[in-house]
């Protein structure tokens, strides 16, 4: 697999009365073909504007940027790739049939066929003759996909692509995403709603401040958490002699019942072993994930106050 | 060219269903139509201030058509993010502007069509004018209105890719208003021989840049016959260039501004 999209020290500045204020700042990261990537971050962290740059709709003020092996700006890109922003407005008089084929026309397509069988896939069939007006949210947000997937994109870039949707849009728009890793193409969403992003994304980077302040694989990133053991009929003397046993751990007791709060990767077996052993009963055992919004908080927390500023 | 057209007749269909501009265009129209009442002169008075003033209704509506059609052309994109979706596509930002230019022309072009079909058809109803020649004539103020307005729309669009709705109405407001009004003004104070020459090439230099809109005002021949252009079709011919030639100056110009612009 190569890459999709590679980045090096790409920074976006811009003049204030303050000062020069670095919107996107030496920003570095690589996103590999066919993986749905994360690029998660507050309000104006700097994520729209990173798009921008790499679709070549803003200049970089310095550093460098590929998508699919060629430098960004370049037009002949666009024609394997697609953009949904987010909260995306579309020409109101026109159909969703129309619509499509108006974008269509951009890529010199005329296949009507192709259109309607898009609306199809996002299950607009029934709705591709009312006005894009009479659209919900969620239909436009669908109406939108529909479009990003006219030329057959190798990559698609997906600006916050279900914020203010229902749960029920959130769910086929969840799913559509999910499909177009399937047919191997390159998903590049650019999100805060992190259950959302937890579920579907292979890989993330979190950016604060214009800044990325983590990257990796989701499990990597999630691995670390926590279990919860409970146990009856146990003696304050074995709690006692836990807390004393394990550094890493909170030991609780009350009227018989123990609860030992410890790292996922610590030796669960010696605890269990120790239960038996006073003849106490493990009632659960809980295992504690480690969530994304865990490494989102503590990762822009971390930073900070470290680097003023902030984007769109 | 594909996407040129596709983005032109896109900004046809908006531009036609904007209320603002729909209103302007119903007042223009009830205008239109209710000339020949406003009128309590003789009938070759009549006749004479009629044309003046439909042909001036024609083209002030026109002009704030224009104006106000092209002054949030760009802007309206860019604040409704239509234009990123359009951007990302295989179309570049002078394909992008040329297009909605062009669908801002087309979507004059039937607005000042409809105004023209409408005084034609008051002509001969209500002022029983049947004479072809006559009417045709009438057909050729609107035609070079066409130009001047299509040149309008370029200054309209000029601007837009570098100052607000607001200022670019004044802006080009302004600039109408001068290439209208005091054109003839500076042409005579460049040639005046009591001027110093300071102030004769000042004078030069502001009437060459400004656009002569004043020159496509070709109503005065048509309401005074006397004052005879030797040969119409050359003159109609020359202005239509010099418009082009405006029109594509002032495109290329704005294309450079809107390339590096961030958006």
């Amino acid at each position: 697999m190569g890459s999709a999209i590679v980045t090096n020290s790409l920074t976006k500045s811009y003049r204030t009365r303050a000062g020069q204020v670095n919107v996107v700042d030496a920003l570095s990261l690589e996103v590999e073909e066919g993986e749905i990537f994360g690029f998660l971050g507050p309000n104006g962290a700097g994520k729209t504007t990173t798009i921008k740059m790499l679709l070549g709709i803003i200049y970089p003020t310095s550093g460098e940027g590929y998508v699919l092996g060629k430098e960004i700006g370049d037009i002949e890109v666009h024609k394997v790739i697609s953009y949904l922003p987010e909260r995306p407005y579309y020409y109101e008089h026109m159909t969703g049939l129309e619509l499509l084929k108006f974008y269509a026309s951009l890529f010199g397509i005329k296949d009507e066929a192709k259109c309607r069988d898009l609306l199809e896939k996002v299950n607009l069939h029934n709705d591709m003759t009312k006005a894009i007006s009479q659209y919900s949210k969620g239909m436009q947000q669908r109406v939108g996909l529909a479009q990003s997937l006219l030329n057959d994109p190798k990559l698609l870039f997906l600006d916050e692509p279900t914020a203010g949707l229902d749960p029920i849009a959130h769910t086929e728009i969840r799913n559509l995403i999910l499909s177009f890793r399937d047919e191997g193409r390159t998903v590049f969403i650019s999100s805060h709603e992190l259950s959302e992003v937890e579920r579907i994304c292979d890989r993330v980077a979190i950016i604060n401040h214009g800044i990325i302040v983590a990257q990796g694989r989701l499990d990597d990133l999630l691995r670390g958490g926590r279990i919860e053991i409970i146990a009856d009929e146990v003696s304050a003397a074995l709690a006692d002699d836990l807390r004393g046993k394990l550094k890493d751990a909170t030991v609780s007791h009350h009227e018989g019942r123990l609860i030992v709060d410890m790292a996922e990767d610590s030796d669960q077996n010696a605890i269990f072993d120790a239960i038996r052993t006073a003849k106490g009963k493990v009632v659960s055992i809980i295992p504690r994930r480690k969530r994304l919004e865990d490494i989102f908080v503590e990762s822009v927390k971390a930073k900070k106050g470290e680097k003023p500023g902030g984007a769109a | 060219m594909k996407p040129i057209m596709a983005i032109a007749a896109t900004t046809v269909g908006e531009a036609i269903r904007r209320r603002v501009l729909l209103v302007i265009l119903l007042v223009g129209l009830f205008f239109v139509m209710a000339a020949p009442g406003l009128s309590v002169l003789s009938a070759r008075q009549e006749l004479t201030v009629l044309k003046s003033l439909v042909l001036g209704v024609i083209q002030l509506t026109s002009a704030v058509i224009a104006i106000v059609l092209t002054v949030y052309m760009l802007p309206n994109e860019i604040e409704r993010r239509t234009i990123y979706t359009i951007l990302s596509k295989p179309v570049l930002r002078w394909q992008f502007l040329v297009g909605k230019y062009l669908g801002a022309v087309a979507a004059l072009g039937i607005m000042m069509s409809l105004m023209t079909v409408v005084m034609l058809l008051m002509f001969v109803i209500q002022v029983q004018v049947r004479d072809f020649n006559r009417l045709s004539e009438l057909v050729q103020g609107p035609a070079m209105f066409f130009v001047q307005m299509s040149l309008l729309a370029a200054v309209g669009i000029f601007f837009s890719t570098f100052v607000s709705p607001l200022v670019n109405f004044f802006l080009t407001g302004g600039i109408y208003m001068m290439g209208s009004l005091f054109n003839p003004m500076f042409e005579t104070m460049a040639s005046n021989p009591n001027m110093s020459g300071f102030a004769k090439n000042a004078a030069w230099l502001v009437n060459a840049m400004l656009p002569n809109f004043a020159d496509f005002n070709i109503q005065n021949r048509i309401i005074n016959p006397e004052s005879v252009i030797q040969n119409p079709m050359v003159h109609y011919m020359n202005l239509t260039v010099y418009g082009l030639i405006y029109i594509a100056v002032l495109l290329i110009a704005g294309i450079l501004v809107f390339d590096r612009r961030e958006v």
